[in-house]
C-alpha cells in the first residue's frame, strides 16, 4: 500500500511534469517568463524527489503494517464519507444528513439505537437551522425531492 | 504614544457587543477543538472559516483569531486528565500534567495551566503590540525578490523542523505548489491544468482541501489509530479531590518560569516554520535545565506543566508578527488565517497596519480580551470540557464529516469543491499515516500563487537575472537569515526532544 502511494505519487508528477513541458511555454514572446516557468521546475523536481522517497521505501522492509481491523474500520468510515457525498448530490443537505448518520451511527455506535436516532433528527436540524436560517449559508440542494 | 493611541482605538471597536458575543463564541469553539483529540487549531480554523462569511470581517477575524488561540487552551485539559494531549502543541503538557493529576493535583493543574496560558498569550499580544509595527516598518523596504525569498524562508524552515522525513515534507511542498499553478496564469491568461474545466479557471481554491486534509484527514487517521474504541475510561475524576486550588508554593515557584517561557515561546513563534510545538518542547527541556528540581520533571513538578503551556501560546501570538506584517504565514494555523483575510478581501503586509488600522489594531485588542475570557472560561467550564472529553469519538466521527461537507459547499454552493474535498479528507489520511506534512501542503498552496508571482515580477525587474537576490541589501538580509535557520533549526528541535525523551522516560 506504501510503495503503491509513491507510485501514484510518481505518477502524478510525471504527468503534471508533461503537461508543465509539452503546453506550457517557459518564455513569453515579450521574454518574460511563461506560464510554464514555475510548472516545469516544480515537476521536475517532484519526480527526482519522489523517485529519492521511493527507492527509500523500497529499501526500507521495516515499515510498520496496520491491522487489518485498523483498516477495517477506516476504510468503512471512508466508504459512508463518499456514500454521504452521493447522498448529498441526490437528496440534499438535510434529508442527505439525516440518511448518513442514521446509516453511520448504526454501524459504528452499536446497541444504542434510541440514542443513535436522537442524534440522527437533531444534528441535522442543528445544522440545517446554523447553516440556513441563522447564517444564511447555502445547504445542497437536492436532485430528487423526497415526498416528506 | 501612537501605538498607545492605536491599541485605545483597536479596544473601542473590539468591545461592541456582537463583537464580545463573536470573541466568546470563538474562544468556546477553539477550546473545544482543542480538547477533542486529533483536531488542532489548524482543523477547527479550516472547518469553522465557511461559518463565518455572513459576519462582518473584523467579528469574524475576532472569532477565528479566537479559536486559534482558544485551541491551545483547551488541549492541554485533555493532556492533564487523560494523558492524551489534544493536539501536537500540548505534548508537553502531558509529561508533568498527567503525573500531577495521578498525585490527586488535576485542579491545582487545570487552574496553572490556564493561568500559564494566560500569562503567555498576554504576554505575546503585548509584545505583538510593540514589535509589530517596527515588524511593518522594517518590511516597507522591501520588493517582490524579498517577498519570494520570505515565502522560501517560510518553507524551508518548515521543511527542516520535519527532520528525518524532510523528503516527504518536500514532496509535499511540491504538491501544494502544484495544486497552486491550476486555473489561468494572470500575466498570459493562459489556462493551466484546468482540462477544460469552468470551475477549475479561478484555481483549486485553498478551503476544500484544507478542510479536508486537517478536517477528514485527521478523522479518518484517528479511527485508524483506533480512537474512536478507546474511549475516555482512563480520565482522572478532578472533582473528587480535595484541593481544586492551587498553593503559594505553586504560584511562587513558577512566577519566573512563566515570564521567562512566555518570551522563548514568542521568539520561536515568530520564526516561520517553528511554532507552538517546538517552542512548548524547547521550554520545557529549557525549564528542566535552569530549575533546581530539575530531576523532578517527568513526575508531576508545577514548573514543568507550567513552562510548556505558557510556551504554546505565546507563540500563537508571536506566529501573528510574520503573518500581519509581512503576510507570510508561519504554520498551517496561520495559513488558514491567512486565507480568511485574503477572502475578504484584505492583503496582510507592510502596509496592512497603515492601510487598515481598525482590522489590525481590533484584531490585537480582541486578543487581549480574549485571552481574559479564556482564562474564566478555562477554570469555571471545566465541567463542561469533561463531558466533550466524554462524547465518543464512535459519534463525534460522523458529525464531523457533517460539518466538513456542509461547511465547504456553504462557501461557493459547489459540488466540484465538496467532492474535492472528500478526495483531499482520503489524500491527507495517506499522508498522514506515510509521514507526509499536510501542514507543509497547505502552507505551499497558500505561498505558491504569491512566490510565483514575485518571482516572476523579480525576473522582469531585473531582465532576468538572479543576482538581483545578493545586489539588494534586505535580500540578503533574508538569505542570511534563512541559512541561520536551516542550521540552527534542527539542532534546537533535537535538543527539545532529546530533554523531552527523558521526561517521558522519567514519568514511566
Amino acid at each position: 500500500m506504501r510503495i503503491a502511494f509513491f507510485v501514484a505519487l510518481l505518477a502524478a508528477s510525471i504527468f503534471y511534469s508533461y503537461i508543465a513541458f509539452a503546453d506550457l511555454n517557459f518564455m513569453t514572446r515579450s521574454g518574460r517568463l511563461g506560464p510554464g516557468f514555475f510548472p516545469r521546475i516544480l515537476g521536475a523536481t517532484a519526480i527526482v524527489m519522489t523517485i529519492w522517497a521511493l527507492l527509500d521505501e523500497m529499501r526500507n522492509e521495516d515499515a510498520p503494517h496496520g491491522a487489518a481491523q485498523q483498516w477495517r474500520d477506516v476504510a468503512l468510515l471512508m466508504a459512508l464519507a463518499l456514500g454521504y457525498a452521493v447522498l448529498l448530490r441526490l437528496f440534499g443537505g438535510l434529508v442527505a444528513t439525516v440518511i448518513f448518520l442514521a446509516v453511520a451511527l448504526s454501524l459504528l455506535n452499536r446497541g444504542k439505537p434510541l440514542k443513535n436516532a436522537l442524534i440522527s433528527v437533531l444534528v441535522p436540524a442543528f445544522v440545517y437551522l446554523l447553516f440556513d436560517r441563522i447564517l444564511n449559508a447555502n445547504m445542497p440542494p437536492a436532485l430528487i425531492d423526497l415526498p416528506i | 504614544m501612537d501605538i498607545f493611541s492605536d491599541l485605545v482605538m483597536g479596544l473601542t471597536i473590539a468591545i461592541s457587543p456582537i463583537n464580545i458575543l463573536y470573541l466568546l463564541i470563538g474562544a468556546v469553539v477553539g477550546m473545544i477543538v482543542g480538547v477533542i483529540p486529533g483536531f488542532g487549531p489548524s482543523a477547527g480554523l479550516a472547518i469553522l472559516l465557511p461559518v463565518t462569511f455572513g459576519m462582518d470581517p473584523i467579528g469574524a477575524i475576532m472569532m477565528l483569531a479566537a479559536i486559534y488561540y482558544g485551541a491551545m487552551y483547551g488541549g492541554t485539559i485533555t493532556s492533564i486528565l487523560l494523558n492524551t494531549p489534544g493536539e501536537s502543541a500540548t505534548v508537553a503538557s502531558t509529561f508533568d500534567g498527567f503525573p500531577l493529576a495521578k498525585q490527586g493535583r488535576a485542579g491545582p493543574a487545570l487552574v496553572m495551566q490556564a493561568v500559564a496560558s494566560f500569562v503567555g498569550g498576554t504576554v505575546g499580544v503585548i509584545l505583538i503590540t510593540i514589535l509589530a509595527p517596527m515588524f511593518a516598518q522594517v518590511s516597507r523596504s522591501f520588493g517582490p525578490p524579498e517577498y519570494f525569498l520570505l515565502a522560501l524562508m517560510g518553507m524551508l524552515t518548515l521543511i527542516v523542523m520535519i527532520g528525518a522525513q524532510w523528503k516527504l515534507g518536500v514532496i509535499s511542498a511540491l504538491i501544494g505548489f502544484a495544486l497552486g499553478t491550476v486555473g489561468v496564469d494572470l500575466e498570459t491568461g493562459q489556462s493551466r491544468y484546468t482540462f477544460g474545466s469552468a470551475e477549475l479557471i479561478g484555481g483549486i481554491y485553498f478551503i476544500p482541501i484544507a478542510i479536508g486534509l486537517f478536517g477528514l484527514g485527521e478523522l479518518f487517521y484517528a479511527f485508524y489509530s483506533g480512537l474512536h474504541k478507546t474511549g475516555s475510561g482512563g480520565i482522572v475524576e478532578y472533582d473528587k479531590e480535595e484541593r481544586f486550588w492551587p498553593t503559594a508554593q505553586d504560584w511562587l515557584s513558577t512566577r519566573i518560569t512563566m515570564l521567562r517561557c512566555s518570551v522563548l515561546g514568542f521568539v520561536v513563534g515568530v520564526i516561520p516554520g517553528a511554532g507552538a510545538t517546538i517552542a512548548s518542547l524547547m521550554a520545557y527541556s529549557t525549564e528542566r535545565s535552569l530549575s533546581k528540581n530539575g530531576d523532578n520533571f517527568g513526575k508531576g513538578e508545577m514548573a514543568g506543566l507550567v513552562a510548556p503551556e505558557t510556551a504554546n501560546n505565546a507563540a500563537s501570538s508571536g506566529a501573528m508578527i510574520p503573518l500581519l506584517t509581512l503576510g507570510i504565514p508561519g504554520s498551517a494555523s496561520t495559513a488558514v488565517l491567512l486565507a480568511a483575510f485574503l477572502l475578504w478581501g484584505l492583503r496582510p503586509g507592510p502596509l496592512f497596519m497603515e492601510q487598515n488600522p481598525e482590522f489590525a489594531w481590533g484584531l490585537i485588542a480582541s486578543m487581549y480580551l480574549g485571552n481574559m475570557a479564556l482564562l474564566a472560561i478555562s477554570i469555571f467550564a471545566i465541567p463542561l470540557f469533561v463531558q466533550i472529553i466524554k462524547v465518543p469519538y464512535r459519534v463525534l466521527g460522523p458529525c464531523v464529516v457533517v460539518v466538513c461537507a456542509l461547511g465547504t459547499f456553504s462557501v461557493h454552493a459547489s459540488f466540484v469543491e465538496t467532492f474535492l474535498m472528500f478526495g483531499a479528507g482520503i489524500v491527507g489520511f495517506f499522508m498522514r499515516l506515510y509521514g507526509f506534512s499536510a501542514a507543509a501542503l497547505v502552507l505551499a498552496l497558500v505561498l505558491g500563487p504569491l512566490a510565483e508571482e514575485a518571482l516572476r515580477q523579480t525576473m522582469t525587474i531585473s531582465r532576468g537575472s538572479f543576482a538581483i537576490f545578493v545586489e539588494r541589501p534586505p535580500s540578503l538580509w533574508i538569505i542570511a537569515i534563512t541559512i541561520a535557520l536551516v542550521v540552527l533549526l534542527p539542532l534546537l528541535n533535537r535538543f527539545g526532544n532529546s530533554s523531552s525523551g527523558k521526561a517521558e522516560k522519567a514519568g514511566q
